[in-house]
């Protein structure tokens, strides 16, 4: 019966990087009203949701559902589906993958009419590249939650150095 | 007119958010709208937003509307229906009436509902109310209840001051 349905079931919201395991922290922005204003504002709101195969990166943008019991003290909603990944954005009219505001086919035939450049590279090539991922740990830091370096560790030490500090 | 500064804010008046027809089905559970800032057949939607998106949303509090600019290169609205299944809707190069038309039809309530839900809200249609708005302002109009005080006055044991002692 629609009328038992709850409205506003599901939220959207962008993963963000954190250090909780099988499970991706959300950022849901919500409007909110000013009164003396008449006016919405944005404010953001995160959400532990439950992802056991880790499928969430930071930067994509899914879809979650409130659990009907809290699963951890931190963990309240659960994954129901990714919409736009990272770096792989699916225009769900058209089925292709798109770059911003070009379709991928759009970049390359550019690429191909331009012709390659002098010193041979032929700019990024969607097609060949590896899938997202393959420089974590070693340049893609971004699944690290970043800290304040307050102090310059020695040679020797395991955070001297470390590159997730700023 | 000190807060009546920004571009149109006649937007931002409570006879506009109020007088919006744009109240979502029950089964609607999420509004997410894709557009890019720059491009001429996204102006539709740019205009749709500006317009009506803070009346969509004052008219459904509790239902997240999502706006997501600069994604694709084709503008649409997403809504997520209940079982997180979603429909589609394509405004690439159409103009804000259309989509506004369009979407009223497909995802909001008709005006004959509407007016069902204001007439009900009001309670109408059970003639025994009284009060004001109704026929009937006071209780004591209805013949077998206990007459108006104003009137006659009410016998000892129903008076509080008797009760109290102080009478």
């Amino acid at each position: 019966m629609a009328s038992n349905v709850t409205r506003g079931r599901f939220l959207i919201g962008k993963c963000i990087a954190h250090n909780i395991e099988n499970a991706a922290q959300v950022r849901v922005q919500r409007m909110k009203f000013d009164s003396n204003l008449n006016m919405y504002f944005s404010e953001h709101k995160h959400y532990y949701a439950h992802d056991p195969e880790q499928q969430c990166k930071d930067g994509d943008i899914v879809l979650i559902k409130e659990l009907p019991e809290k699963m951890t003290k931190a963990i309240t909603h659960s994954l129901v589906k990714m919409i736009y990944k990272y770096g792989d954005v699916v225009d769900p009219i058209s089925g292709k993958k798109v770059v911003l505001n070009k379709f991928r086919d759009q970049v390359s035939k550019r690429n191909e009419m331009f012709g390659v450049a002098e010193d041979g590279s032929g700019g990024f090539n969607y097609a060949e590249a590896p899938d997202r991922g393959w420089q974590e740990g070693k340049k893609d830091l971004t699944h690290k939650v970043g800290y304040k370096k307050w102090h310059v560790f020695e040679p020797g030490h395991p955070l001297h150095d470390d590159p997730v500090a700023s | 007119m000190p807060f009546m500064k920004g571009l149109a804010p006649i937007r931002r008046t409570l006879q506009y958010l109020e007088s919006s027809k744009l109240v979502l089905r029950e089964r609607v559970q999420l509004v997410s709208v894709n557009y890019n800032t720059h491009g001429e057949h996204h102006k539709g939607v740019q205009e749709f937003v500006f317009w009506h998106l803070p009346q969509l949303q004052y008219k459904n509090p509790n239902i997240q509307i999502a706006t997501f600019r600069n994604l694709t290169p084709t503008p649409f609205i997403r809504i997520f229906l209940d079982d997180g299944e979603d429909v589609l809707m394509d405004v690439d190069s159409k103009s804000r009436p259309e989509i506004y038309d369009h979407f009223r039809k497909i995802f909001c309530k008709s005006d004959s509902k509407l007016a069902q839900e204001e007439w009900e809200r009001q309670s109408r249609d059970n003639p025994a109310n009284f009060g004001w708005g109704c026929d009937r302002q006071c209780i004591c109009e209805v013949p077998g209840q206990v007459p108006c005080p104003g009137i006659i006055p009410l016998p000892k044991f129903m008076r509080g001051k008797y009760k109290s002692g102080k009478a």
